[in-house]
């Protein structure tokens, strides 16, 4: 479904990314697993059409996706929660999940049978749904933004980093979110980065390692 | 004394309204596309001369309103996505000093083409204000363009302008991309048509500015930079962004000024400054900006 092929990125002239491989199959769960400054943001960043390759290629269902703009990338089927969440925050957390359908264009019905597939998903943001996500917690904004992605998100979700920053129990709770998630949808492509590839192991089928932009080795 | 305070208000009023439509223009370009855009001041003028001309040539006092708002949108539809796509476009990405100095070239270059295609002659016409009367407000006898049209426009401007935003999907989209570009981006906003749609907005709201101000005042060259200026210190005052601030703002300027104007004539120029300086450097953001945090 994705594949990226000796993608290379640069940053202010500096590679990031060099030659990375990487293929995440029609309901493949892959983990990106690697240190910080590895290069998981950049490459999910150069997935979603938000930083240029310098070289390689990005194809989802066979489309070369290096000339399309970012915003277009969304209406594949696309969805992406970064790591540092990057909600509206004077809009409320409902506005959030919404924008995204919305700005699809999708038929009154299309876009509440993906919220109501958000809301089931997530019941604790139900009642958080009219607060501004400015004042929502970290771990609430993170699922806030994993709400959002999942809008979007029904072929293919990114999820950078999404354990970072939570606590114990949040985290554990996300997991769980996660694993319910994988299991209902089995069509549902996953790509996930963490630095503690423990964490993915209950609901991830292939981990690659990232190290200083390159893919070190992709097991299953 | 009464009555010079209360026509010190009433000059006060009209005035903010003025400078609320040229500066809530300014800093929604600035809020969306952050670059402060010298070149305000010119789309101003040129809206200005425009609405003159445009009034000098239908001719009849009735139509004289609609010919306002026509320079406005002309100027707001032709020159805004002309300097975007063949300027802004170009220089996004680049430094903001040399985002200030294209635009400042731009500011310049405006000057000369308003002189090459207006002359340097003052230009005058008051049709609109004669066309709408006067009337009596205790005591002084005052135009109704000043004393209902410009604060009336103004306000329309501010409820429409923020329902706009808050209600409507486009209005929300300019929002998400003053937020965070990529973050819009990655939701599926186009923030380039985003960009072209807000400069267009914000030049013809210039533009109206300068063809609600023409009736009123003859029309020189230099207007261009002494509006941009004025819409600096309102905007810098409220804090960059700041639409609801920017319309406060000009109310606190346009009535020091006007006080200024009636009680101590010689401090004119400079109050809209002094207070902006004083506000500046007790709260660095604005009166309504607010430093950012950001939760990690």
């Amino acid at each position: 479904m994705l594949s990226l092929a000796r993608v290379e990125v640069a940053i202010a002239g500096a590679r990031i990314l060099r030659g990375v491989d990487l293929a995440v199959p029609a309901g493949g769960r892959v983990a990106l697993v690697g240190r910080n400054g590895a290069g998981k943001t950049t490459t999910f960043r150069a997935i979603m059409g938000l930083l240029p390759l310098v070289a390689g290629s990005v194809r989802f269902d066979g489309t070369e996706l290096a000339g399309l703009p970012a915003h277009r990338r969304t209406a594949l089927g696309i969805g992406y929660a970064p790591e540092d969440r990057r909600l509206f925050p004077t809009f409320t957390v409902e506005e959030n999940v919404r924008l995204p359908a919305e700005v699809l264009g999708l038929p009154a019905a299309e876009l509440r049978a993906r919220l109501e597939r958000v809301w089931e998903l997530l019941p604790e943001l139900v009642e958080l749904r009219d607060r501004r996500a400015g004042a929502l917690s970290g771990g609430q904004g993170k699922m806030a933004a994993l709400a959002r992605a999942l809008v979007t998100g029904t072929r293919l979700l990114l999820l950078d980093e999404p354990f970072q920053g939570l606590a114990p129990a949040l985290a554990r709770r996300y997991g769980e979110i996660l694993a319910r998630l994988v299991e209902r949808e089995r069509s549902l492509a996953l790509l996930v980065s963490e630095s503690n590839p423990e964490l993915l192991a209950p609901f991830v089928d292939t981990i690659a390692t990232i190290e200083r932009g390159e893919i070190l080795s992709a097991a299953g | 004394m009464g009555l010079l305070f209360l026509l010190a208000a009433l000059d006060g009023l009209a005035y903010a309204a003025q400078v609320f439509l040229v500066a809530v223009g300014l800093t929604l370009v600035f809020g969306v596309l952050k670059i402060l855009n010298v070149a305000h001041g010119s789309l101003f003028a040129i809206g200005a001369y425009l609405a003159s001309t445009l009034v000098g040539l239908v001719g009849v006092p009735w139509l004289s309103l609609l010919a306002l708002a026509m320079a406005a949108l002309a100027v707001g539809v032709v020159l805004g996505p002309v300097i975007e796509r063949g300027l802004l476009a170009r220089i996004y990405e680049k430094e903001h000093v040399l985002q200030l100095l294209v635009t400042f070239a731009l500011l310049m270059i405006l000057e000369d083409v308003q002189k090459l295609v207006w002359g340097v002659q003052p230009l005058f016409e008051d049709a609109p204000v004669r066309l709408l009367g006067q009337v009596e407000v205790g005591g002084i006898v005052y135009t109704v363009y000043q004393l209902l049209l410009l604060p009336g426009v103004a306000l329309l401007v501010l409820v429409v302008l923020a329902w706009f935003l808050r209600r409507t999907l486009l209005g929300r989209t300019i929002v998400a991309v003053t937020h965070d570009r990529e973050a819009a981006e990655a939701i599926g906003i186009d923030s380039r048509r985003v960009y072209l749609l807000t400069f267009t907005i914000g030049a013809a709201l210039a533009a109206m500015g300068g063809a609600l101000a023409a009736p009123t005042t003859s029309l020189v060259p230099g207007i261009g930079v002494q509006t941009i200026v004025l819409s600096f210190a309102v905007v810098a005052t409220a804090g960059l962004g700041r639409i609801e601030g920017a319309a406060a703002t000009a109310l606190l300027i346009g009535l020091g000024r006007s006080f200024a104007v009636y009680f101590t004539p010689e401090l004119e120029v400079v109050v809209p400054y002094l207070l902006m300086v004083a506000v500046l450097l007790v709260r660095p953001a604005g009166l309504f900006g607010s430093t950012e945090l950001r939760r990690v």
